[in-house]
């Protein structure tokens, strides 16, 4: 295995060797996460409500969802007749298109990572925000009053809910003194973050926000089914509904993977090598996030945006303060 | 611009089209292979199964506009606390700590004002 990079290195040079790496790794990946995800998910529901959930393709039904993905590239593409075109067909593009880039500043393993770049967790959140765009797209375009009802409450939903983020996420970087995500993880050397007392309470809030943010039960709001139809994507039929979802799972993945960079210390662990740690921390939260939507239920409306503005937020900033002057007296006492 | 700059910006812009490719190859495939139907109905919107009443794109509540402008004012607040947090505990000894603490004071009177204001009750304006 190292025998081949050092010949690829020799072949290619060093950036170009990282680079091509690491796209065939990430698109392996963000395939390998959706298939076993959504699987993961019909399962975990199936067993949570005692039903056994997919079992018929495969052994406990584990190749199901290559199953539904052929199903759903044979379909016939339906654009309906009142649509806005460009945002109908642009948006399971774009929703797609910077998914691909948190894995480009994620430290997967010690010294790991294929760019190293100064303001990582920056360009996470920054890429990440086009996602409200697309939604907004999807709903717009979809000429569909139920779409557009979606999409505003995932517009609002979501910005609520990315001030409580940021200001979390700005604690953990309080902590660490660095947007750098290899030295975020390299902070937490001594102690995990979410150990800290301000640190837990931040992993807390970030955990809230970020299934508010992900569109995930109990705040699917712009899903409710029982309401909506099925909100901003219900227009989308075929392989642009398959993107949207995609994008959705990767997404679940990423806000984990951060969490856990942020907060549960990145891929340190005991004696297992670094990427099983980091992988393994991500996909408790994820589970952790499968595991909400079967045991609370649904919010209402102004409760969630009051939710936000009125207990997170606060919460959040006197924490941002706590963590400030929790620093100060360390670098006192020492 | 120094040549780490180049190669960031080049690495992003490499994986911004390969996400561009990725999404687009699918689609592309699905409309290759999929199969053609026709039919007067075919291209209706599906709403909820039944046929649509008036347009779609309709006026609605003003209370999700102030919202974003709540958004608006403190997510570019929040943009700037970035560069105070790394540069945070450097050199300072408490002085930082007490700006901080102002600045977010004056962040904070933006919420309380907005919750007299009644932005965050849900009603009919």
């Amino acid at each position: 295995m190292a025998d081949l990079y050092q010949k690829l290195v020799m072949l290619l040079g060093d950036d170009l060797t990282v680079l091509i790496l690491g796209i065939v790794l990430t698109l392996g990946f963000i395939q390998f996460n959706s298939l076993f995800l959504i699987w993961l998910e019909r399962k975990v529901a199936g067993h949570m409500q005692l039903r056994l959930g997919p079992m018929e393709v495969g052994p406990h039904g584990i190749i199901q969802t290559i199953a539904d993905g052929i199903k759903l590239v044979g379909k016939q593409l339906i654009t309906p007749r009142y649509v806005d075109k460009w945002l109908f067909m642009l948006a399971p593009v774009i929703v797609l298109m910077p998914v691909p880039l948190a894995f480009l500043v994620l430290p997967v393993h010690p010294g790991v990572v294929v760019l190293d770049m100064n303001v990582g967790i920056l360009l996470i959140f920054g890429f990440s925000t086009l996602n409200v765009l697309t939604i907004l797209m999807a709903g717009w375009g979809s000429h569909n009053k139920y779409s557009l009802l979606g999409a505003i409450r995932a517009v609002a939903q979501n910005i609520a809910y990315e001030s409580p983020l940021l200001v979390t996420v700005i604690t953990a970087v309080l902590w660490a003194r660095s947007l750098n995500m290899s030295a975020i993880v390299d902070a937490q050397d001594k102690i995990w973050f979410v150990f800290t007392p301000w640190g837990a309470l931040a992993f807390l809030i970030f955990l809230i926000s970020a299934t508010a943010e992900t569109n995930r039960a109990p705040f699917d709001l712009p899903e409710a089914e029982s309401e909506l139809v099925a909100g901003f994507h219900t227009e989308y039929s075929g392989m642009r509904f398959a993107m949207f979802f995609l994008a959705e799972y990767t997404n679940m993945f990423i806000v984990s993977a951060v969490g856990v960079t942020l907060f549960l210390g990145g891929w340190r662990g005991p004696i297992l090598p670094g990427f099983i740690w980091f992988l393994l921390k991500s996909y408790v939260l994820v589970f952790m996030f499968l595991w909400f939507r079967w045991t609370f239920p649904r919010v209402r409306f102004d409760q969630l945006l009051g939710f936000a503005w009125k207990v997170l937020l606060p919460i959040a900033l006197v924490n941002l303060v706590v963590t400030g002057g929790a620093i100060k007296l360390i670098d006192l006492i020492r | 611009m120094s040549n780490l700059l180049i190669k960031e910006f080049s690495f992003i812009l490499v994986y911004l089209l390969v996400g561009l490719g990725f999404a687009v190859t699918p689609i592309v495939i699905s409309y290759l292979i999929g199969p053609v139907s026709r039919g007067p109905k075919r291209d209706e919107v599906y709403e909820c199964g039944v046929e649509t009443i008036g347009t779609a794109w309709v006026q609605f509540g003003i209370t999700y506009y102030l919202f974003a402008l709540m958004f608006l004012a403190f997510d570019v607040d929040v943009l700037y606390l970035f560069p105070v947090v790394v540069a945070f505990g450097k050199d300072f000894v408490i002085r930082d700590f007490i700006e901080i603490v102002i600045f977010l004071g004056i962040l904070s009177l933006a919420i309380v004002y907005a919750w007299r204001k009644g932005v965050f009750d849900w009603t009919m304006k």
